[in-house]
């Protein structure tokens, strides 16, 4: 058991992480300030030597896998080539740890100057001011070139004081991550199924039928040893509400609306995938991470693929290929696409060159090359990535599933557009009984609304406060 | 002239002995706490706003389900306590015997103690896992079909007791042993002579002689037990099935760096403290009132 002064720890964690910070933001010359219009190019190689003189320095904060890191490090070491007088001073953390370090440096108020964010935070540190409003100096930047990014990406950064989703920028994404369905090809050419259509999505009877074909007993001990699927419910349950024609909720983002039939259907499905139909491992037989395991041994046959997934899926035992999740009443396959944002702190001093770092870590041609060779993610540049998905040598074939999931079908989860995810989360921390076939998914989503309705209005209630 | 400049320049030298831990005291811990007590009656987000709302954080408290379950989770982890207490001193009291092998055995508990504890936390996600983890494939050995530890609601809080208990064994029952090795030898000799027997020489010496290491055991684990919250943020990052393994701490964490309820959070890092300090308090008293000498 813990001896420590746990809150008192955590406060002064803050206090610490202040002080800490505060130290490495301090030592900025000022002949540097009065020299900010002259950076953020590269093609005067005589003013370079001049301004090696006035050192600018950034903190960047960000965090990642080892890989990611090592990536993200390379790119910042190259944009400080490029820019001599600009020197840049990483602060990284695991992915786990980042959320606490920033919300600390935020109230200790030592806000590093360009930094990942999630875009369900947007709101609350726009309208607390701790977000640059990035708008005019992309407008006055011409290394950036909007269109060529995603949409959807860009869009999620943007707020207009009372909508997420429209208005300035206040940030860029890191990436986009759409959420795709893999399959595995060899098991379904071993059985002698007919492969599935990479434009037509299985409806959710097919979808059964086929995964109920694919789970079988091959040593004869009475327990299936290859499985259908087996999906997390966090992270799959998106796709078949949202093809039901149903959401978590409203398109004033003021309201609830699990209690749905249609929302209630896809939910049932999704638990009968296990409890009615058989076609996934049973909650003792499986954590996520084994499904995940059980996939990559090759047992089996669809499981979500993520672009993070690429670089270790290369070497599996066998061939997979993505395909469009299947649909339910609406026809139409959804599925989310997640992302992360790059901002800049509004106190920064150096707006011009925090904004160039963000151009180069998101939308230039040089960073994101250097990053998608890392394979630690898709290119955000449209013209790069449709270069990039239409080499079908490389696995998986067919890449274009991510890009049609960014452009066409993919959305936001639920809680970007609220204040804070509590009432999202509250959905997923009761759900277990229901994947258990203990309660039906119409009770459940019955008895769930009013709660979650309850943290929402909360949120609500919060976000007005904070835009006084 | 009543006092001589060299005492007078010792009591400067002596303040500044003290003035750095003192300083420490004053920055790390007592500002945060008086400023949380204030955050804990305000609406303060974490990032800037900041109004005064009195006490309706903690008359939020009262109905908040999740609050609730959280204390219940916290306060049923602590069985861990009285387990790790009674298993500590058997092993002290095993070991106290002097039998060979004795320092190995001593290594072998201690090693737990001094390991990160959050790379014991995803060791033990693994061994609770409930396809290929250690724990039920041992348990299969016996025809045992173990649960899925970690995604069970009934089975997630004694999973991580039985870790804790793990965990902390080593040093208490270290610190067991320390104690049974200052009894002296006479008492138990003097009682053999009067014809007491093993359970009675235990019962009547050993259990009040190391009657203040229990003490302290108690009063620390009750502390830290408060406080649980680095094992299920690794274990159980979403709080659990159900809720069911998220501690106080935990709560409190996701109120404040999560959902932007600084202000909230604090109000219940404030209820913990109280909590905290009153157990404490008890437990002093209790010890002052039946405390006795055996001189």
């Amino acid at each position: 058991m813990l001896k420590k002064k746990g809150w008192f720890t955590l406060l002064s964690l803050i206090l610490t992480v202040s002080v800490v910070l505060a130290g490495c933001g301090g030592n900025n010359n000022n002949a540097a300030k009065s020299n900010t219009g002259n950076t953020g190019t590269t093609e005067n190689t005589a003013t370079k030597t001049d301004d090696s003189k006035e050192t600018k320095e950034l903190t960047f904060m960000y965090r990642g896998g080892t890989d990611e890191q090592a990536a993200y490090k390379k790119v910042v070491e190259k944009f400080e080539a490029d820019h001599p007088n600009v020197k840049v001073k990483i602060i990284v953390t695991a992915a786990d740890q980042y959320a606490t370090k920033l919300k600390a440096s935020i109230t200790g108020k030592s806000i590093p100057d360009v930094f990942y964010f999630e875009s369900g935070d947007l709101k609350a540190y726009v309208n607390s001011g701790v977000l640059l409003d990035l708008n005019s100096y992309i407008e006055a930047n011409k290394d950036i070139n909007l269109d060529n990014i995603w949409k959807y990406g860009v869009d999620l950064y943007r707020y207009d004081g009372t909508m997420a989703g429209q208005g300035n920028i206040y940030g860029m994404p890191k990436d986009v991550g759409p959420f795709a369905l893999g399959y595995n090809k060899t098991m379904f050419e071993k059985a002698g199924i007919p492969l599935p259509d990479k434009d037509k999505p299985y409806t959710w009877d097919e979808f059964v039928k086929v995964a109920q074909q694919l789970t079988v007993d091959t040593t004869g001990d009475g327990k299936p040893d290859q499985y259908g699927t087996g999906f997390n419910v966090q992270w799959a349950l998106q796709a078949f509400v949202w093809s039901n024609g149903a959401d978590w909720i409203d398109s004033t983002k003021t309201k609830v609306t699990i209690d749905d039939p249609k929302f209630a259907e896809a939910l049932q499905y999704m638990a009968d995938l296990q409890n009615k139909y058989k076609v996934t491992p049973s909650t003792e037989q499986a954590q996520t991470l084994d499904t995940y395991q059980r996939w990559m041994k090759g047992e089996m046959a669809f499981f979500p693929v993520g672009p993070w997934d690429m670089s270790t899926y290369e070497t599996l035992p066998f061939d997979y290929d993505l395909i469009p999740y299947p649909a339910g009443s609406t026809g139409k396959s959804a599925t989310w696409t997640g992302s992360l944002g790059i901002g800049a702190s509004a106190k920064t001093k150096y707006p011009e060159e925090a904004v160039a770092l963000i151009d180069y870590l998101t939308a230039s041609k040089e960073g994101m090359e250097a990053l998608v060779k890392a394979k630690v993610q898709i290119p955000n540049l449209i013209d790069m990535a449709t270069e990039w998905a239409a080499d079908t040598s490389t696995k998986p074939a067919n890449k274009e599933e991510f890009l049609q999931i960014v452009n066409d079908y993919g959305r936001v989860l639920p809680g970007h557009y609220t204040y804070n995810a509590e009432w999202y989360n509250l959905f997923f921390t009761d759900i277990q009984p229901v994947i258990d076939g203990k309660v039906t998914a119409a009770d459940y989503v019955k008895s769930e609304q009013p709660k979650m309705q309850k943290l929402l209005d909360k949120a609500i209630e919060q976000e007005e406060k904070s835009k006084k | 002239m009543t006092t001589s400049n060299l005492y007078r320049k010792e009591k400067i030298y002596g303040f500044l002995f003290i003035l750095a831990p003192l300083l420490g005291l004053i920055i790390f811990t007592l500002y945060p706490m008086l400023y949380s007590i204030y955050g804990s009656l305000t609406d303060w987000d974490g990032l800037g706003q900041m109004s005064f709302i009195g006490l309706s954080n903690f008359t939020d408290l009262f109905t908040d389900e999740l609050f609730h379950k959280a204390v219940f989770n916290t306060l049923f982890m602590m069985l861990g306590i009285p387990i790790g207490i009674t298993l500590a001193l058997l092993l002290a009291l095993g070991l106290n015997r002097g039998a060979r092998g004795t320092t190995t055995f001593r290594v072998i508990y201690y090693v737990p103690v001094i390991s990160s504890l959050a790379a014991v936390s995803i060791m033990w996600n693994w061994a609770y896992n409930g396809d290929y983890g250690l724990v039920n494939q041992f348990l299969d050995l016996f025809g045992i079909s173990g649960p899925n530890w970690m995604a069970n609601k009934y089975t997630v809080k004694p999973a991580l007791i039985i870790m804790a208990v793990w965990k902390g064994l080593g040093y208490t029952m270290l610190l067991y042993l320390a104690a049974l090795q200052s009894v002296s030898r006479t008492y138990y000799e003097a009682a053999e002579l009067d014809g007491a027997n093993g359970f009675q020489s235990f019962r009547h010496i050993t259990w009040p002689m190391v009657r203040p290491v229990t003490f302290f055991i108690v009063v620390t684990n009750i502390i830290g037990g408060s406080q649980i919250f680095t094992e299920m943020n690794i274990m159980t990052p979403t709080g659990g099935p159900e809720y069911a393994s998220a501690s106080v701490v935990f709560y409190i964490w996701q109120k404040a760096f999560g959902s932007f309820q600084m202000g909230y959070a604090s109000a219940m890092a404030v209820v913990l403290g109280a909590f905290i300090f009153v157990v404490t308090l008890i437990q002093f008293r209790m010890n002052e009132k039946s405390s006795f000498d055996v001189d």
